[in-house]
């Protein structure tokens, strides 16, 4: 993409030694405890750039894009927005916070309420964020879903009469009519089909060279963030094990695990696939060895 | 039953199936289609109306005693003849109607006045206000209502209202717990968590949520719990320690029929069936009332076009044999091995619920030699998973095999009879599905359920089996084989798990093993890992295996060959190189373009909408149009 | 196991402790005084005054709180106001009766439940299981104390081959005894067996939905092996969870069933205390059922552990 960014700007979004954890429930009388789910995890993410996380399940990657929309508390460190730490906040989040970081969640059908007319959904956040005017509140609803493709006909319908890609748009136009400066993106194309991936896909960058958007784009396929992404982080077992440019990563990785998580991933095509499925057989060998 | 509490409101699917559920309008057209609640709200009508206008639709005045008519079997003066008292028996129960309806309604107001806000406190506090209210509910459940109920008779004294409270505190837990239930649901949907990110405060979104969620559920457990209470109050007349006797109520009337049941043997018969009419009507209603609130519709296909498809398989099923001759003299003469698989001009066909057909497969032919990997690529809804299904003979109710034939090992599979596909299956085919933490019983050890093959098809004794099965573990690459025979499934990790599924698929030595998305749900690493087990298992067992996948990069890594399948067909069936590298049909080639892995790092991403998606569809209508013609 | 045992008897100690405080001052919710509720309208001030300190109603309420426990450790839950007879003593001799009749109704309730369910659940929307559902439903709305009065009607009044009075003592005649549970216990069991019907149902139709029936189906596991011997197993793990419920429905069931075939049962005696104002006899009775409760949820749960592996503590 092209507004890559130089490392001078400031930062829009600074994560210094984070730690999550996630209370676990004991029996009847509630003995909790505390399992660890983000260690120690620090980044930045410039203004118009895209932050890509990968991970396998229960890596952490999720943890971290829920703590920096405030859904869970973190349990040591610092998260900077704009110079501001929003841990200081206190339990609830500033307006001005939360219209600025916007998310995308995975599931497009879970996350819009069935019971409301989709236009509902992106009325209400307008309202609540000081827009109060009826033709206001509706021409901008109608240019957030102009600016993700969707028309005034989609407006009073349904969230179940919507395919999976529109509800997707339905979820971007929500995020992006409050005119946000960084969006979460966890899993947001995970569910749907290769042919729809690659729309909203390309909405997203669409967005980000018209308006600046920063990304945090957080998905278990190595392939999109390849192309999606400026920067990768790779999680592991709650720790960011590396964190470079798309092309280090992918081109010269240096922790072991970014090396496996490459080794493992399906190919494009078949070309050298048997010395592939050598190379893990050979890597197994060892591991079995060490251990 | 003096007590219908385990009656299951649907809470937790609510919000899915809703769509619009304040709209009042669609609630009642749906529960029109229901004829019995049709009749059940009609007959709760007429009682209401009887009830209302007792005074004036009783022959009688129901206190007033007889004595020249005492135990009057029915006649033209006494409808239903007289009781002990001579009291007449039709004006007892028409005013009977009137005294149990006022009590059960009662009651329900004051479950749902007591319950309802205990509901809402435990369900948003959580922590130990749930904790702690939620054990004083379990255990006001676990008392039976009787012991409830005569405990405030008891205490109290015997009057209508003291009456109406304790039936209802019986009734309380009940709405405490669904409304809990309904809090808890709404708390945590995921629209919720999006609203918050919005701005919105939790406290709003969670009451906007669920003060429209609730309403269903509270008119549907009233209309149940209106069953229950009349139940309960005329188990406490019939008792004794309900009303006072003199009051015209069913159980007490039935109390008298017990008395007198040598000489007077039809005071039995009214109240008792009135009481069950009027639970049966309640909770008929109640069923309906939850089946329209959450949408849920009666899913199996009409007997007329059940009918209509045992016929058209009857069809297929005449047609086999000259297409096997066709394809049977076809294959032997084109390849010297013998495949393993060679389905030809295979269809399923789905019922409608319009009582008309759709194909969801269309001609589907496919070979799969010896020691092959054929890949069945497509999106989802291409109709992939229900081919794999037709092959094993499992398709899902509502859906047969139309035409074609499917010959494994050169022995024709459609058709056949379940108990010949039970064997066939295990011993000469094999399946692996997605999800691997569903594909074992919960409650069965993976021993059990691994050995389970090996008894049935090979024969083998507990000891064998068991020695087998091992072997078979350690061979997918569990560790400590002998020692995690007696685990139970949920002790296992994904990967490990769908590794005990591919054992059991090959546990019988099948020659094809069916592998369904069997790496769809897994990471990366584990993927890679469960891959290369099929690969060296084909290489050491020369299986023929059919990969249905919807990646691209599975396809690469693992087939030898691969069909594109897109809107029921097969659109391109090639080797994997010329797929990756010479795709044929427009639709690989837009496949291909929009893997993200292929695309340059940055640029675009190819899609497929629009005019291209137009353009794929507009050549397979043609080929189909073609096709019909020829 | 053993662990779960303890932990599940652990729970049941601040359970009954609760319990017991509340039954120890249900008395204290009576308006008025007991005596007064006892004598009635006749009562005069020096009657009561008698009657309280006859019945030790004139101390304290810590001194009877503590003599109530202090009796609850001994096994004595105080005497009945009428009789003067041991409360307990009293339950004790009427244990055998309701027993029976629940045992044998619960027999009755799992036998025609199970098949119910199985019926309906193997095969969802299909027309054997509409008839099941109907048969349920209707069951359900049966009042167990009329389906009592009507099997009294026709198999002991009209065609007489059962008798009238239906309790013989198991020690005295085990024939008689059998005999005279037959009838009491279909009209007890029909209503469980609704409820019994409709989880098996429930449990069976989503067991036969699950995953690993694919999976087993595909292994080459027959159908009819795949349903009763996995489905099945599956299945009874939520009909298991909530058998407590159906057993306390059918303990308050059972009040109605007693009065219907004459038994010297334990609802008997609670119906008789609750009209006669025997105070002592109801309080006795309601702690003495819930513990019978909580007893019977903690052998059902430690054979739920049995069932579920996941509930296993490893």
């Amino acid at each position: 993409m092209s507004t890559a960014t130089g490392d001078a700007m400031t930062p829009l979004l600074e994560v210094r030694d984070l730690s999550v954890g996630y209370e676990t429930n004991g029996g009847f009388w509630g003995r909790r405890g505390i399992v660890p789910a983000v260690e120690g995890v620090s980044f930045e993410i410039a203004p118009g750039e895209t932050l890509g996380f990968v991970g396998e399940s229960g890596s952490g990657k999720s943890t971290i894009g829920k703590a920096i929309l405030r859904l869970v508390s973190p349990l040591a460190g610092s998260i900077r927005f704009d110079g501001r730490d929003v841990a200081d906040d206190g339990p609830r989040a500033p307006l001005s916070y939360r219209r600025q970081v916007q998310a995308v969640f995975q599931d497009p059908s879970a996350s819009l309420n069935p019971r409301h007319l989709v236009a509902h959904s992106i009325e209400s956040s307008l309202r609540r964020h000081g827009v109060t005017t009826r033709s206001e509140v509706r021409d901008r609803t109608l240019e957030a879903f102009e600016m993700v493709g969707l028309d005034r006909s989609h407006l009073q319908r349904f969230p179940n009469e919507l395919s999976g890609g529109q509800q997707q748009r339905v979820a971007r136009a929500r995020a992006r009519v409050l005119r946000p400066r960084l969006v979460v993106c966890d899993e947001a194309v995970s569910a749907l089909d290769l042919s729809t991936q690659g729309q909203i896909i390309n909405l997203l960058a669409d967005l980000q060279q018209s308006t600046g958007v920063s990304y945090l784009f957080i998905a278990h396929d190595l392939g999109l963030v390849r192309h999606i992404a400026h920067r990768v982080g790779v999680m592991s077992q709650g720790s960011l094990v590396e964190l470079a440019p798309v092309d280090d990563i992918f081109g010269s990785p240096q922790h072991p695990y970014t090396r496996r998580l490459l080794g493992a991933t399906p190919a494009s095509s078949p070309e050298g696939r048997d010395e592939r499925r050598a190379r893990r057989r050979e890597f197994r060998a060892k591991a079995e060895a060490v251990s | 039953m003096s007590e219908t509490s385990t009656t299951l409101i649907a809470v937790s699917g609510s919000g899915r199936h809703q769509g619009r559920s304040s709209n009042i309008g669609r609630i009642v057209a749906r529960m029109r289609k229901q004829p019995g609640t049709i009749v059940a709200g009609a007959f709760i009508v007429v009682l209401f109306f009887t009830a209302i206008l007792a005074p004036l639709l009783a022959p009688y005045d129901p206190t007033q005693v007889n004595f020249d008519n005492i135990l009057e079997p029915p006649s033209a003066q006494f409808w239903l003849g007289t009781d002990d008292l001579g009291r007449d028996q039709l004006s007892r129960l028409i005013f009977g109607a009137q005294i149990v309806l006022i009590v059960a309604l009662g009651a329900v107001v004051v479950a749902a006045l007591i319950g309802v806000p205990l509901g809402l406190i435990f369900g948003f506090n959580g922590g130990w206000w749930d904790r702690i209210g939620m054990r004083f509910i379990d255990m006001a459940q676990a008392l039976p209502g009787m012991v409830i109920g005569l405990t405030v008779v008891a205490i109290l004294g015997r009057n209508i209202i003291i009456l109406m409270f304790a039936i209802g505190l019986i009734g309380a837990s009940l709405f405490a717990r669904m409304t809990r239930a309904v809090v808890l649901v709404e708390r945590n949907k995921l629209y919720v968590e999006a609203a918050e990110v919005a701005g919105l405060p939790r406290r709003q979104i969670i009451f906007g949520q669920i003060l429209p969620n609730l309403v269903g559920p509270i008119v549907t457990q009233g209309t149940v719990f209106l069953g229950s209470a009349i139940m309960i109050e005329s188990a406490m007349s019939f008792l004794g320690i309900g009303l006072s006797s003199d009051i015209p109520t069913w159980g007490a009337m039935l109390s008298l029929a017990l008395d007198n049941q040598a000489v007077a043997p039809h005071l039995t018969w009214p109240p008792g069936i009135a009481i069950v009419l009027t639970v049966l009507a309640f909770s008929v209603f109640g069923d309906g009332l939850n089946d329209a609130l959450t949408g849920e519709r009666r899913r199996l296909p009409r007997l007329g076009l059940r009918l209509a498809q045992a016929e058209e398989e009857r069809a297929a099923r005449a047609a086999v044999p000259t297409v096997q001759a066709a394809i049977g003299a076809d294959t032997s003469s084109s390849s010297g091995a013998q495949p393993v698989l060679v389905a030809h001009d295979v269809s399923v066909a789905l019922a409608m619920p319009d009582r008309t057909q759709a194909r969801i497969v269309k001609n589907v032919s496919i070979t799969v030699a010896k020691g092959e990997i054929v890949g069945l690529l497509g999106e989802s809804g291409s109709g992939k998973s229900t081919f794999a299904r037709a092959v094993l003979g499992m398709l899902p109710p509502g859906t047969w095999l139309a035409t074609g034939s499917i010959r494994l090992l050169g022995e024709e599979l459609a058709h056949r009879r379940e108990s010949e596909l039970a064997h066939i299956r295990g011993t000469r085919m094999g399946a692996v599905f997605q999800d691997p933490m569903n594909a074992l019983s919960p409650v069965h050890s993976v021993g059990m359920q691994l050995t389970e093959p090996l008894r049935l098809h090979k024969a083998m004794n507990r000891a064998q089996a068991r020695a087998r099965a091992i072997e078979l573990l350690e061979r997918v690459g569990v560790r400590n084989a002998a020692s995690r025979l007696d685990d139970y499934p949920h002790q296992f990790s994904g990967g490990m798990a769908q590794r005990v599924a591919i054992a059991m698929a090959l546990a019988a030595d099948p020659e094809l093993l069916i592998a369904d998305e069997a790496t769809s749900a897994l990471d990366v690493t584990t993927q890679a890992q469960v891959l290369d087990l099929i690969l060296d298992l084909r290489d050491e067992y020369g299986l023929g295996v059919l990969m249905i996948t919807h990646s691209l990069g599975v396809v690469a890594e693992t087939c030898d060959r691969a069909a594109v399948m897109y809107r029921g067909r097969i659109v391109e069936d090639s080797s994997v190189e010329t797929l990756f590298h010479d795709p044929q049909h427009l639709y690989t080639r837009s496949l291909l373009a929009a893997n993200p892995a292929n695309a340059e790092s940055s640029g675009r991403l190819a899609t497929i909408d629009g005019e291209l998606r137009m353009e794929i569809d507009r050549q397979l209508d043609a080929f189909e149009a073609d096709e019909a013609g020829a | 196991m053993l662990k779960l045992i303890l932990y599940r008897l652990a729970l049941a100690v601040p359970q009954l402790l609760l319990l017991s405080l509340f039954v120890f001052f249900l008395t204290y919710l009576i308006p008025g005084s007991p005596a007064g509720a006892i004598l009635g309208a006749a009562a005069t001030p020096e009657g009561i005054a008698r009657l309280e300190a006859q019945l030790g109603l004139d101390r304290p309420w810590y001194v009877r709180l503590g003599e109530f426990y202090a009796g609850l450790v001994r096994g004595d839950l105080g005497n009945s106001y009428i009789s003067g007879r041991p409360v307990v003593e009293l339950f004790v001799e009427r244990i055998p009766a309701t027993a029976s009749l629940i045992l044998a109704g619960m027999l009755v309730a799992v036998i025609l439940g199970l098949a119910l369910g199985i019926m309906g659940g193997t095969k969802p929307g299909s027309i054997r299981d509409r008839v099941a559902t109907a048969f349920t439903s209707v069951s359900m709305s049966l009042p167990e104390f009329w389906v009592g009065i009507v099997l009294l009607l026709i198999f002991a009044v009209q065609l007489r081959i059962l008798p009238v009075v239906s309790y013989v003592p198991f020690d005295v005649d085990p024939f008689g005894w059998a005999r005279g549970l037959i009838l009491p216990s279909i009209a007890l069991g029909v209503g469980g067996a609704a409820l019994i019907a409709r989880q098996t149902r429930t449990a069976m139709a989503s067991a036969m939905s699950s995953r690993y029936i694919d999976s087993l189906t595909a292994a080459g596991v027959p159908r009819r092996r795949v349903v009763f011997r996995y489905s099945f197993k599956n299945a009874l793990v939520p009909v298991l969870a909530s058998t407590g419920l159906t057993v306390s429905i059918m303990l308050g069931a059972s009040f109605s069933v007693e009065k219907v075939f004459s038994f010297p049962g334990i609802g008997a005696l609670m119906i008789r205390s609750v009209t006669g104002k025997d105070f002592a006899v109801v309080q006795g009775g309601v702690l003495l059922i819930a513990i019978m409760i909580i007893l019977i949820n903690l052998i059902l749960d430690v054979s739920y552990g049995l069932l579920n592996p996941k509930s296993r503590p490893s």
